[in-house]
């Protein structure tokens, strides 16, 4: 899950990126840089962290 | 609380939030055309050049009077002082622009000097606000983190991390030209250059960089770093092992913020959204919200997650715990500090104050106290209304997310903007604590997080609302002519290069932190044994306790 987790993230900042390439719109571009935005938090927060949490220390007894 | 009592905190905090709004300025209208003049008015006479020969009748104290003493100052500092480049010809009109020059770029240097040493001095304020944060018995251990990375980042940047941001910047006008500064790496992407990484610069003496401007440009970049750097130490203290701590701040230092930083300050790709894809000015950050305060605030949450909490943050059903800080005192000093030493870090940002546009260094100070002013002020209502009291430790955080928030926009903004990044800053820190603490589950003792991280990406995006377009740094900014100006002031695109930024830090300088801290976590291992954390990390890391002459309970 972690290696799920860097990749979403990363992924996340390659649409922002792209965003810059596919369109010249200001509108085109601030919606695929906020779909960037929410696909990296979410791995980030969604996958990362979860990941994380599975062996908490506060779970361990 | 009485409900009296809570009605004159909502009506408080109503009029902090609302009374700049109402006076916020609209984007002023063009000024009407002024009317033909239709009377012939005679052009005014042409300057007389100076010639050499006009200098030469220049009233110069003589000896004898400076030999009494000059106590009311009239004698000291006249044409005797300008440096001749041939004193058998006498003073002349070249040797007065040189000398004229000159003090231009002695002004600059020691005005980025002294504002250098300010940022530098932040490190005793982060030192003392994360110490007092801790608990008594790891006071000794997060001191000497603090002491630590000053020395290991600063090694680090000198290696290689200066030359990886600034060693294609070009020339920096206020500092002379720092022209050896001139080889940055690209690759084409969508048919435009991104820069991807500076390559002169290494030691300071690679390809010419044994420059008096290289110098003062490194000391300035080195103690914005350090500052970035030390962020991470307060989200991983009490239980971060020292010898992961020192490789992991080496690589920050080496690699993550120096990428980050050359993309948005040293002729990176960020830096040219404007130039080659018409996003406003390209991505802009004045001081470093985003370079400085948000690769910090990132870096901290990758290590922080990486760590895990410490034992006793969570209850087995994984609610928080009180880890109560072991001395207020040096947490409010440590607050204080940093508010003194943001004089530099935003102030100094102009690398001048003899330039055209530096004069605004009085706005951008002005902006800084006035930010850090509302940011503690509505952390502190905020605090107030939601808990009952005014919380010390989030009223300290929200004084210095209201200073990391502005950072970004504090050249660009003018003050009713101000006041309202601040104000937005300190309840938002207020709310990320939460977040962090209690959805993400993850410990961050000192709210590095919160306030670096959350705050940085506000103070990036602000830039791209507030700006208004009324700041002028030699009439462009990355490139492009004009000035950087907000969508609330009419340039939507500003926003959307924000944005990128804000993109790129989430989701590259994050991976990359948390890939360099998971590495050195499968090497080093980067946490203590519970052992060592349940005594206390003062004597198992360190050998020594902070405080050897009082008895410590854990």
């Amino acid at each position: 899950m972690i290696l799920v987790g860097i990749l979403l993230t990363l992924l996340g900042f390659v649409i922002s990126v792209l965003s810059l390439g596919v369109t010249s719109s200001v509108g085109g571009r601030l919606a695929m840089v906020l779909v960037g935005l929410a696909v990296s938090l979410f791995g980030i927060m969604g996958v990362l962290n979860k990941a994380y949490l599975k062996n908490a220390i506060w779970k361990k007894g | 609380m009485k409900n009296s009592t809570k009605r004159v905190l909502v009506v408080l905090f109503a009029v902090f939030c609302i009374a700049p709004l109402a006076f916020a300025q609209a984007p002023a209208a063009a000024p009407a055309a002024a009317p033909a003049t239709t009377a012939a008015v005679p052009p005014p006479p042409a300057p007389k050049p100076i010639l050499d020969a006009d200098l030469a009748g220049t009233p110069v104290p003589s000896a004898d009077a400076h030999a009494k003493g000059d106590p009311d100052g009239s004698l000291t500092g006249n044409a005797s002082d300008v440096t001749m480049s041939d004193p058998k010809k006498g003073l002349t009109i070249g040797d007065l622009a040189n000398q004229v020059g000159q003090n231009k770029i002695a002004v600059n240097f020691v005005w980025t000097l002294i504002t250098g040493y300010l940022v530098m001095f932040m490190q005793l304020g982060f030192a003392l606000l994360e110490t007092g944060l801790a608990r008594a018995k790891n006071a000794n251990h997060t001191m000497m983190m603090n002491m630590g990375v000053y020395g290991i980042g600063m090694f680090a940047y000198w290696l290689i991390g200066f030359a990886i941001q600034m060693g294609g910047v070009g020339a920096v006008a206020n500092l002379g030209g720092t022209a050896p500064l001139s080889a940055e790496f690209t690759a084409t992407i969508f048919g435009k250059p991104f820069g991807l990484f500076g390559q002169h610069g290494l030691f300071l003496m690679h390809k010419g960089t044994y420059d008096v401007g290289v110098m003062v440009l490194f000391l300035f970049q080195m103690v914005f770093m350090d500052t970035g750097a030390t962020i991470p130490t307060g989200a991983a203290v009490e239980r971060w092992k020292f010898s992961a701590f020192i490789v992991t701040s080496f690589l920050f230092a080496a690699f993550t913020y120096p990428l980050y930083a050359n993309w948005a300050w040293g002729g990176g790709w960020l830096a040219n959204l404007g130039a080659n894809f018409g996003l406003g000015k390209g991505y802009c950050d004045f001081a470093g919200s985003g370079v400085v305060h948000a690769v910090g605030g990132l870096s901290a949450l990758a290590i922080a997650m990486i760590l895990g909490p410490r034992i006793g943050k969570f209850s087995r059903e994984g609610r928080p715990q009180v880890i109560l800080a072991h001395d207020i005192v040096l947490v409010i000093t440590g607050c204080l500090i940093l508010a003194f030493g943001w004089f530099g870090f935003n102030p100094g940002s102009t690398l001048g104050a003899s330039s055209n546009g530096n004069l605004r260094i009085g706005s951008i100070a002005v902006n800084t106290m006035l930010a850090s002013a509302s940011g503690m002020i509505s952390a502190m209502l905020y605090m107030w209304f939601m808990y009952k009291k005014p919380d010390a430790s989030m009223t300290g955080n929200g004084f210095l997310a209201g200073l990391v928030a502005i950072t970004a926009p504090s050249g660009f903004v003018n003050p009713v903007g101000a006041v309202i990044i601040g104000l937005v800053a300190g309840v938002l820190v207020c709310l990320s604590v939460a977040f962090v603490e209690r959805v993400l589950q993850v410990d961050d003792p000192v709210g590095a997080v919160s306030v670096h991280g959350t705050c940085g990406i506000w103070g990036v995006i602000s830039v791209g609302l507030f700006a208004d377009g009324k700041s002028n740094y030699g009439g462009a900014w990355n490139g492009v002519n004009g000035s950087v100006t907000g969508l609330f002031y009419g340039d939507a695109s500003q926003l959307v290069a924000q944005l990128v930024g804000v993109a790129t830090l989430v989701g590259f300088v994050f991976t990359l932190s948390f890939i360099f801290a998971f590495v050195v976590d499968l090497l080093v291992g980067q946490r203590t044994s519970a052992k060592s954390e349940l005594e206390g990390l003062d004597l198992p890391e360190m050998g020594a306790l902070a405080y050897p002459e009082f008895e410590l309970k854990s």
